[in-house]
């Protein structure tokens, strides 16, 4: 699918995804949707991910094993 | 004279710590996933280094373990936007320095089995001064939010 500049696509029935801007190297994009509908860039997605992952999967023995690769 | 008591805060690892204020760090947007946690102390446990603690004051149960980003990738290049520079109200046209005008540091993972990874897409980053934070999210830096960090396992005598 080809967009311009001002040219927008639609999905499903009530987002709106706007070109507002085209530069060689990255696009400026507005979407339009209902207040329900959270949009992040996709890396802040896998960051989250990540994040939650990481302040979980912790415990006393992770830090013992740790500190045991590091000299200090 | 006077006594100068040090805020106190409950901590997920090391049980009640007293802390400096010096150490808070105020994130306005959170972290991703934790946008309700603004108020962060890295919290200074002897013993501990290169580790760092970055213990949320909202929550007790909620503490990130990270390295400082040059011990996890000694060769570690921070390229930080405008956009960047002004949220953490750092000076514009130039880069801030590791160490000086901030603090770089990446999240650790510990899966269960696994090699523990670092967080180079996403490095934490503190202005010093401001003592203002936040996670950067460099997608398109080259580095992976899952690096693997093969530091040798120390060897065991056998006798």
């Amino acid at each position: 699918m080809w967009r311009r500049p001002g040219e927008s696509l639609v999905v499903g029935e009530s987002i709106e995804i706007e070109v507002i801007e085209a530069r060689p190297n990255r696009v400026k994009l507005g979407v339009v949707a209902p207040e329900s509908v959270s949009i992040v860039r996709k890396e802040t997605r896998i960051i989250r991910d990540e994040n939650v992952t990481a302040a979980w999967s912790i415990d006393h023995s992770a830090i013992a094993s740790l500190l045991r690769r590091f000299p200090h | 004279m006077s006594l100068d008591l040090m805020p106190r805060t409950q901590t997920k690892f090391f049980g009640a710590v007293d802390y400096d204020t010096d150490s808070v760090f105020h994130f306005p947007s959170g972290l991703p996933g934790f946008e309700d946690h603004r108020d962060f102390v890295f919290l200074h446990v002897p013993h501990s280094e290169p580790l760092m603690f970055l213990q949320s004051l909202s929550s007790r149960n909620l503490c990130f373990v990270l390295l400082p980003i040059l011990v996890a990738d000694p060769h570690y290049r921070l390229n930080l936007t405008p956009e960047e520079l002004f949220e953490l109200e750092l000076p514009a046209g130039r880069e801030p320095l590791i160490g000086e005008d901030i603090l770089c540091a990446t999240l650790i993972c510990v899966a269960q089995g696994e090699v523990p990874t670092a967080n180079l897409m996403a490095p934490v980053v503190v202005n010093l001064q401001k003592h203002i934070g936040m996670q950067v999210i460099h997608g398109d830096s080259g580095y992976t939010h899952q690096h693997p960090l093969l530091f040798e396992e120390p060897v065991l005598s056998c006798s």
